[in-house]
């Protein structure tokens, strides 16, 4: 942290939830240029305390994406890349025997920092993909009966390449249930990307990225989002929502409650956009697709992207056809 | 005059009415006041208030008729109560017609309050009932509507539509504990202080007189009113019964009108209690309707014993006295709304009566003829009957003659001096009346002796018993056969005996009969005992307990089912209720989103697939919309009264909406001024 972080002020509103956000995003729009919505989401995911899932084509900025996000916010970062020879213990650290006192000690593994980069993550054997998926659950890491948990705030971003499938194991439905969003960054407009090309003299693109926030910030940011106004209205809009996913002809499985829990905390953190303490039907509108896209089953065997694609399509059905509360 | 109000002013004026209508359906106020008032009420429909002027002048008028109807009262050519219930209408009337102010509406719903008190104490009819409601709800909503009138500042309109909705649930609850109301609580009876309309369809015209009297003009009215109801032990089982029920019978003709030699034959009072045993007889379990109107007593040819008699009156039914008039009337000795009583009648085929057994003047007068009687009448009978000297068979030639040469009409013959002559050989038409008379003074022409009988001719069959109406009424000839008694003869085309009423009308009538004697059970005549009946039927078996069986002290199985039955109705009347406080209720927020939309849909900006406000807004700032900038605050601040708790202000809507309308105006005059359309939105 070389610089100062600018702290919130001791009382945080909507209005300076909104600036710290925005001061987020504007670093990451440095390192990952071109996307403003999906970097938005990025923030929003970080701000509702969820962990966000990227699947894309390698050399898009995914990697790049979290590195950002972990400077400009302050975060201490680890990046794992997941191989099919990776081991639980490579993640979350072992007991290691120290000769001098002759006892155990736990030494942490990547997994113990605020903002953890799963790279690949769908390579690694199912062991090991579960030890990290109930690390991002529970906050903390079991191992030989003794408990460490995990620094505040933790954070997973996790990618996976939709494409190619050979020699990976796919993760469970039941796992993909955890991340609060799933998003794909695309490929840059024509015009982003000649400019990358003209702007980019060799320096890491993550050089131009500043610290703009801290880990205490983001906490409070946390908590502000998790206490702001859900009405009864929206509520039951979210629930009306799940039940039609639940009932639709075309899914195998609906929304489950984790999904509505999450639909909630993000429409939350989306309504400090609008620097409002207060979510509307709009927010749960503009998170429902990249939360809910992932989490739904098809009835159909068609999978990957296209069976995201699938998905997003039926759930804009659904959010047609489900009344909005007026 | 503003919208409401005029509509208001309807409502009363129309209560008003209804509460007119409730007092007139009992047909006693006299003519010009239902003339007056019609005129009144239409006048004031048409929304004009002639006498907002001349208040004072017709006050005095008012006073005037009060003055004339107070004399008459005393004068006792008018009924107290009708001539109260007619000066109500009249204050009315001018009410309705005076400057529709607060006093006078005030005024207008207390003369409505009035009139229908006079109704109740006219008739209490199941007509009046209906009007007596259309009155309540009619006015209340009238009276409502005045509140809400007098809350809208002036200039303003009156929200009508808005307060229709709640107005009517409110009304409709009224009713509905108006209902609970008068089936929980003891009453006391109605219609105890009128004059004792006959209820109903207008007025009973069965009525039994001392005598019958032909001639007059007009026509008779074939009137389908139920008059009487049997039950027949053994039940003869046939759609129509056709059998003859004899109400009294006639002696004496004086070439007018038909009495009887003896006004009483003895005029003994008793109260008959009737055992079952007799096998022999027809057994007939008879009850007299309301529209039956008289006091006599009627049962099938030949009756043999009368009793159990009883009288349903306003205070509840009781055992009554009957007493023999002249000519083998029975009649009961208290007047009430309907009776019953049973009846026991020889079978068809003779009466048990001879000629030895009646007294001489009685003979004699079965062979009485009017003085001066045409002379063509007994010589016509000799010759149709050539030389036939059987009485029975005279009879029944002479009957078939009568038949078959002269036709029936229900027009009467009008006063002529001799109506016999007139209608054996000038008219050669008439009614039963004419037919039976005829046939009887030809038979004692001849020296047979024979009198008149009237009474109903008919019965068709209604849920196992047999109904007869007014228009069954009948007369006909009970000729004496020696050895046999009096054997009956009818003279009348046998098509024309009965009712001749149109078979629609008389099932309409049998409905209106069945709803009626339902509204007189179920409401009229519902007191106290009756309510106690129904909790004892529901708590007390019928069940006859077995001797060997210990008594059980088991309520019996219909308390387990009434309190089910109670417990059912009771949770549905709770489910309706949450039901109906839970439903959703349209927010002042999305009212007000409402009345956005419409602006914005003035603007031709309307909203793509089900958008909300929030998403149209975020669409036309996506497009740069030039009204985007207006709308977007207004967005903010329905979101926020909405869904962030934080509820418009008193006004705010209005202000919010006043800049609004005036950026979409801006916008319209700048898209006019470079002769553009305005982007039309559409969806991204």
């Amino acid at each position: 942290m070389n610089q100062p972080a600018r702290a919130l002020s001791p009382v945080p509103s909507p209005a300076n939830a909104r600036t710290a956000m925005e001061r987020i995003a504007t670093q990451l729009d440095r390192a990952v240029q071109g996307k403003p919505s999906q970097l938005q989401l990025v923030v929003t995911s970080l701000v509702a305390g969820g962990h966000v899932l990227l699947e894309d084509v390698p050399g898009v900025g995914k990697t790049t994406l979290a590195e950002a996000l972990a400077k400009a916010c302050g975060l201490s970062f680890a990046r794992v890349q997941f191989t099919a020879d990776l081991m639980p213990a490579d993640v979350l650290g072992a007991q290691v025997f120290h000769a001098q006192t002759a006892t155990f000690q736990f030494r942490p593994g990547p997994l113990f920092r605020q903002l953890v980069l799963a790279d690949e993550l769908n390579r690694a054997p199912p062991r090991t993909q579960s030890a990290l998926l109930e690390a991002m659950a529970q906050g903390q890491v079991s191992l030989d009966g003794a408990t460490h948990a995990l620094p505040a705030p933790f954070t997973v971003v996790a990618t996976q390449n939709p494409v190619d499938f050979s020699g990976t194991y796919p993760l469970p439905d039941s796992q993909l249930d955890r991340f609060m969003v799933r998003m794909s960054l695309g490929h840059p407009t024509p015009e982003v990307e000649a400019g990358l090309l003209v702007t980019r003299d060799g320096t890491p693109p993550l050089d131009a990225v500043e610290t703009v926030s801290e880990p205490e910030e983001l906490a409070s940011l946390r908590s502000f989002a998790a206490a702001l106004r859900l009405d009864a209205s929206v509520a039951d809009y979210v629930v009306r929502l799940a039940t039609a996913t639940r009932s639709h002809g075309d899914l195998e499985r609906g929304a489950s409650t984790r999904a509505v829990l999450a639909l909630g905390a993000a429409a939350r953190a989306h309504a400090l956009w609008d620097a409002r303490d207060f979510a509307t039907p709009g927010d749960v509108r503009a998170v429902l697709l990249p939360c809910w896209a992932h989490r739904i089953m098809l009835r159909s065997a068609v999978q990957g992207v296209s069976a995201r694609d699938e998905a997003a399509h039926l759930l804009e059905e659904i959010a047609r056809k489900v009344p909005a509360p007026r | 005059m503003r919208k409401g109000t005029r509509l208001r002013l309807v409502l009363r004026d129309l209560g008003s009415g209804s509460a007119f209508a409730s007092m007139a359906v009992s047909g006693q106020l006299p003519l010009w006041s239902l003339v007056l008032y019609g005129v009144a009420l239409v006048v004031a429909l048409a929304g004009r208030r002639p006498f907002a002027n001349r208040v004072k002048l017709t006050a005095l008028l008012l006073l005037a008729v009060a003055l004339t109807l107070g004399t008459n009262v005393l004068a006792g050519s008018l009924n107290l109560v009708v001539a109260a219930c007619a000066f109500a209408g009249l204050i009315s009337a001018q009410r309705l017609l005076s400057t529709p102010d607060a006093a006078t509406d005030g005024q207008v719903h207390l003369s409505g309050l009035l009139m229908v008190a006079g109704g109740a104490a006219l008739s209490g009819e199941l007509v009046y009932g209906l009007f007596l409601i259309v009155f309540g709800v009619l006015a209340s909503i009238a009276l409502a509507l005045g509140v809400v009138e007098s809350a809208v500042p002036e200039g303003e309109p009156v929200p009508v539509r808005a307060v229709m909705g709640p107005l009517a649930m409110g009304v409709g609850f009224a009713v509905v504990g108006a209902v609970a109301f008068f089936i929980l609580f003891p009453r006391l009876n109605w219609n105890m202080i009128g004059p004792g309309a006959s209820p109903g369809l207008g007025v009973a015209t069965a009525g039994f007189s001392n005598t019958v009297r032909l001639g007059g003009a007009g026509t008779i009215k074939d009137n389908p009113r139920i008059v009487l109801r049997a039950t027949l032990t053994p039940d003869p089982e046939k759609e129509t019964l056709d059998a003859y029920w004899v109400g009294r019978t006639y002696d004496v003709f004086d070439g007018m009108e038909w009495s009887n030699a003896r006004a009483t034959s003895n005029g003994s009072e008793f109260m008959t209690t009737l055992r079952p045993g007799q096998e022999n007889l027809v057994h007939q379990h008879v009850e007299l309707m309301p529209a039956y109107g008289a006091r006599t007593l009627v049962a099938l040819e030949t009756p043999s014993r009368l009793g159990n008699a009883v009288a349903n009156t306003q205070v509840g039914s009781r055992r009554t006295q009957i007493h023999e008039l002249g000519g083998g009337e029975v009649r009961f000795r208290d007047s009430g709304i309907s009776y019953s009583y049973e009846a026991y009648s020889l079978p068809p085929g003779a009466s048990g009566d001879d000629v030895q057994d009646l007294p001489p003047e009685e003979q004699d007068s079965l062979l009485s003829l009017p003085e001066g009687l045409d002379v063509r009448v007994g010589q016509t009978a000799a010759r149709v009957l050539n030389g036939e000297r059987d009485p029975l068979a005279a009879a029944r030639k002479l009957s078939a003659w009568l038949q078959r040469e002269y036709s029936y009409t229900l027009e009467l013959s009008g006063d002529v001096p001799d109506p016999v002559a007139d209608f054996l050989f000038q008219r050669k038409q008439g009614h039963c009346e004419h037919f039976a008379t005829a046939l009887t003074l030809m038979l004692r022409t001849q020296g047979m002796r024979a009198r008149l009988a009237t009474g109903f001719f008919g019965g068709e069959r209604v849920t196992g018993g047999y109904v007869v109406r007014a228009g069954d009424a009948h007369a006909w000839t009970h000729v004496l056969v020696p050895g046999r008694g009096f054997i009956t003869v009818d003279a009348t085309p046998p098509a024309h005996r009965a009712s001749q009423s149109p078979r629609l009308l008389e099932q309409l009538i049998n409905f209106y009969e069945v709803v009626e004697s339902q509204w007189r059970d179920v409401v009229l005549d519902y007191n106290f005992r009756d309510q106690l009946t129904v909790v004892r039927s529901l708590t007390r078996s019928h069940e006859v307990p077995k001797k060997d069986a210990p008594p059980s002290r088991a309520p019996p199985p219909r308390a387990f089912g009434a309190a089910l039955l109670a417990a059912a109705a009771a949770y549905t009347a709770w489910r309706l209720l949450t039901q109906f406080l839970s439903r959703e209720r349209p927010l002042e927020a999305t009212r007000f989103a409402d009345a956005v939309e419409a602006q914005l849909a003035s603007a031709r900006i309307t909203r793509v697939d089900g958008e909300t406000l929030e998403a149209l807004d975020a669409r036309l700032a996506r497009e740069r919309h030039p009204l985007s900038p207006a709308l977007t605050p207004v967005t903010r601040r329905y979101l926020e009264a909405r869904f962030g708790g934080r509820p418009l202000q008193q006004g705010e809507a209005t202000r919010l909406l006043t800049d609004l309308r005036r950026a979409v105006l801006t916008e319209s005059q700048r898209v006019a001024s470079e002769g553009t359309r305005p982007p039309q939105a559409r969806a991204s």
